[in-house]
């Protein structure tokens, strides 16, 4: 900005970035009233006079109100809360990355089975792009399913026998089979479903929840992820945290990320001769020099820095509380495996997340990589199966057990589908599926959407939707609107645009899913 | 905002009444009326009914739509494809001349399909719902929202030092008023203990969920929380509450669902708690008259 090239910036009355010099932006006579707010609120590293006031104003407010610093937003102590009364208080969102295959797990498509090695009819394909994968592939030879369905429980989900344990809670379940997007590829198809769009720099789901609904509990981050040990690796998807970011949002609406060995949360004991006293002697003189900053430039991460202070200081004790095991009764190491016991993995995850939603943590997304099964699929998927069959049952269970499910919604699925037809060479024991963004399936429970549904249908191969097809939009859509959020309405003024978690294209809210 | 929603509706009841006192007996609920007024009651009428006219058009009755606007008429009978009004409902979203504007939730797919059919049967007032076998069923209506406590806001301040004094968190259930407020403890269980509940007596039916899992919340507590009239949603898990004190919330008209995992309810306190007269989820997992339940053969 202040580049000498910069030929207004020699200009002083030109020049908004310091007051003083000339007529701030802000001050332009006939500037509407909503252009100087948002101005406002998202100024950085622009110095004016008088902030100070309004600073300490705001510190003083916090106190008042009896709520650490951290509870409030940067851009003021405004929580918008529910549009209308929630469903759901929490939500757990376990993301299989890599997205596994519908035809081995809930798509079941028996026609397939008479099919074995044929040619997928053209007329199904319509010319669909394919990747580059398979796009040179001569042929297209269809790959039933090499494990089995049966039917399961009151609602009949058809079910595949990778999943014993999710069978049992079929009844819990709302099967969704129409799921589309528009992306190909892996980083795209995750941002899109943790952001809402799949370039990054956009707030994620969570981070959304956050800046809509606030904190239940101030000890404990409002949005925690967790990555989980993998039983193989194979096409593992890269995760970032842009994938749990909070955008353009203020930096304390990101998530919080637990890590699967050693401390749960980096640098939050004292380090060895620091009392706990000395730690808060710390902090506080930091937060009194940023609150200084903040008097004096204003900028609005600032005060984000001193919430996140401020958070990790009341976590060195929360955390430690939430990570001791020791006092789940056995009945909790039956249901989840003895693998609950050792941190990182996905059981351990599972166990962690029913934990974060008993201490009133909104947005719990556990992330199980390594789903993405190109080649030597039956085997592969089978192990992935194996390591999270067991927990995800168990997590729903005790949810529902615990009173929990009722306002908790608990979201299984990946990114995207796969192909009926196999990549690379079929045989009868092992094939492998590309991906396939034009239907997948998902499954939902608790928190307000209906038990025991299967919503939406695809063709005999899977290929295409045939009724009730639900865009990404449409699932966080429907999913603020489990938390009391109207997609429409749930916004943030940035770059000139209200944005919105669902963006500018239409979207809406499955009602046919919701209890 | 309080009374105008429901003005146009009347006058749309009213003219229907004078409508249907002219038509033969045995005509039951019409099609136009069971169908087509409550979709443009709710996606129309606020731009064209009796507070605004936009192009001169009302569609708060059957009379006002079949008049037309200044333009002329915008239903043909017989005739969805050349009817301006099918027209603008069918256009894609962000389309300058699409309706509702303003960014409005367009009419959905049933909604749509239900005109199309009111039009091609010949746009009638009098033919009844059991005449048009393929209209698709439209959502529920929306509830109307019922106030479940006094409106929390004029007591703002009240609220503010309660939550000060007390460490604990008086949080609005929505936006709506009426959907009164939720006592949250998990930040700092330490503080819902039963003095915390006897301070809150004075705001107590403001308050419709009580979030005290892992409070030092005792039966002692619970006798107060049985004042709480309008307290639906109670969580109790992981406190040292019995069965005796279970009773105290036998009064309770509203209480929906009770959370006592791992709490020390006995098998006698769930008994009681079964019996409460809106009680509808019970939780129990982990209590010692649970675990007595489930021991048995
Ligand atoms: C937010 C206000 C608003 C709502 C809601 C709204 N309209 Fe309109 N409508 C307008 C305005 C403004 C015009 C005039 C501009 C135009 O013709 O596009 C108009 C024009 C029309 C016209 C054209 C009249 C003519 O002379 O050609 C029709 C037909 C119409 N509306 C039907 C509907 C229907 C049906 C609905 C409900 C599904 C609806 N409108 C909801 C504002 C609204």
């Amino acid at each position: 900005m202040h580049s000498p090239e910069n030929p207004f910036a020699r200009d002083p009355h030109l020049c908004s970035d310091h007051a003083g010099e000339g007529p701030s932006i802000w001050n332009l006579p006939g500037l509407p009233d909503a252009l100087r707010r948002e101005w406002l609120a998202l100024e950085t590293r622009r110095h004016f006079l008088g902030r100070g006031m309004q600073a300490l104003g705001w510190a003083g407010l916090a106190s008042l109100l009896g709520r650490p610093l951290a509870a409030q937003t940067a851009a003021g102590p405004a929580v918008l809360g529910p549009h209308y009364a929630p469903r759901a208080k929490r939500a757990i969102y376990l993301f299989m990355a890599g997205s596994p295959s519908q035809f081995e797990t809930w798509d079941h498509k028996p026609v397939l089975q008479r099919m074995f090695d044929q040619d997928l009819p053209e007329s199904v394909r319509g010319g669909q792009v394919l990747t580059g994968m398979t796009a040179s592939q001569a042929r297209f030879p269809i790959a039933p399913s090499i494990y089995k369905f049966a039917q399961h429980g009151q609602a009949g989900h058809w079910v595949s026998e990778l999943f014993p344990h999710t069978a049992r809670i079929g009844d819990e379940l709302c099967v969704l089979k129409s799921l589309h997007t528009e992306a190909i590829n892996h980083e795209p198809a995750i941002l899109q479903l943790t952001t809402g769009n799949m370039f990054p720099g956009r707030p994620s789901l969570g981070s959304w929840l956050s800046y809509g609904l606030g904190a239940m509990n101030d000890e404990l981050p409002t949005f925690v992820v967790m990555t989980s040990k993998m039983p193989h690796r194979t096409n593992v998807q890269a995760l970032s945290n842009r994938l749990w970011s909070s955008g353009f949002l203020s930096p304390e609406h990101a998530a919080v990320s637990l890590r699967s060995a050693g401390d749960p949360v980096l640098h939050l004991n004292n380090p060895p001769g620091v009392s706990g006293d000395v730690r808060r002697a710390m902090i506080d003189g930091v937060n009194a020099l940023n609150r200084q900053l903040f008097e004096r430039v204003g900028d609005a991460e600032t005060n984000a820095r001193i919430a996140q202070y401020e958070m990790a200081f009341r976590m060195q004790s929360s955390v430690p509380e939430l990570a001791d095991l020791s006092s789940e009764p056995q009945s909790t190491w039956d249901l989840y495996g003895e693998k609950a016991k050792e941190p990182g993995t996905y059981a351990y995850n599972c166990l962690m997340a029913r934990r974060l939603a008993e201490r009133g943590v909104r947005f719990t997304q556990i992330f199980l990589r390594s789903w993405d099964q190109h080649s030597n699929l039956p085997r592969n998927i089978k192990l992935m199966a194996e390591e999270s069959d067991q927990a995800t049952a168990a997590l729903v269970t005790d949810l529902k057990r615990r009173g929990l499910l009722d306002d908790t919604l608990v979201v299984w699925g990946g990114e995207f589908g796969r192909t009926c037809y196999s990549q690379g060479v079929l045989t009868a024991e092992n094939y492998g599926r590309d991906h396939h963004p034009r239907c997948f399936s998902m499954w939902l429970a608790g928190g307000g959407v209906k038990p025991g549904l299967s919503f939406g249908e695809t063709d005999d191969f899977s290929y295409n939707i045939v009724k009730d097809p639900v865009h990404i939009r449409d699932l966080h859509a429907t999913m603020l609107h489990l938390f009391g959020l109207d997609h429409n309405r749930l916004s943030f003024r940035f770059q000139g645009l209200d944005q919105r978690l669902t963006g500018v294209l239409p979207a809406k809210v499955i009602d046919g899913i919701l209890a | 905002m309080a009374s105008s929603p429901d003005l146009p509706r009347f006058r749309r009841r009213l003219a229907l009444g004078i409508l249907l006192a002219a038509l033969p007996l045995g005509a039951e609920t019409t099609f136009y009326q069971d169908r087509i007024g409550p979709i443009l009651d709710r996606h129309c009428v606020v731009c064209h009914g009796p507070e605004k006219q936009k192009a001169g058009l009302r569609l708060d009755s059957f009379a006002w739509v079949m008049k037309g606007a200044e333009s002329g008429a915008m239903v043909l009978p017989g005739n969805a494809a050349g009817s301006e009004l099918y027209r603008r409902i069918t256009l894609p979203a962000g389309d300058d001349e699409v309706m509702p504007t303003d960014g409005k939730p367009l009419l959905s797919r049933e909604e749509i399909r239900n005109v199309e059919l009111w039009i091609l049967g010949g746009a009638s007032a009098t033919k009844g719902v059991a005449e048009f076998p393929g209209a698709p069923a439209l959502g529920r209506p929306k509830p109307a929202p019922v106030a479940l406590a006094p409106d929390w806001r004029p007591r703002a301040d009240e609220i503010r030092r309660l939550e000060t004094e007390l460490g604990i968190r008086l949080v609005p259930r929505s936006q709506q008023a009426g959907d009164g407020l939720i006592l949250r403890t998990a930040g700092s269980p330490r503080r819902g203990d039963d003095a915390t509940l006897a301070r809150l007596a004075p705001i107590a039916e403001l308050i419709v969920e009580a979030e005290l899992a892992r409070t030092p919340v005792t039966d002692a507590g619970l006798a107060a929380l049985g004042r709480w009239t309008n307290l639906r949603s109670l969580d109790l898990s992981r406190t040292r509450v019995t069965g005796q004190g279970v009773a105290a919330l036998a009064s309770l008209p509203h209480l929906e669902a009770l959370n006592l995992t791992d709490s020390a309810v006995d098998a006698a306190g769930i008994q009681r708690a079964r019996a409460f007269p809106a009680l509808r989820r019970l939780w129990a997992f982990g209590a010692p008259g649970m675990v007595a339940t489930e021991a048995r053969p």
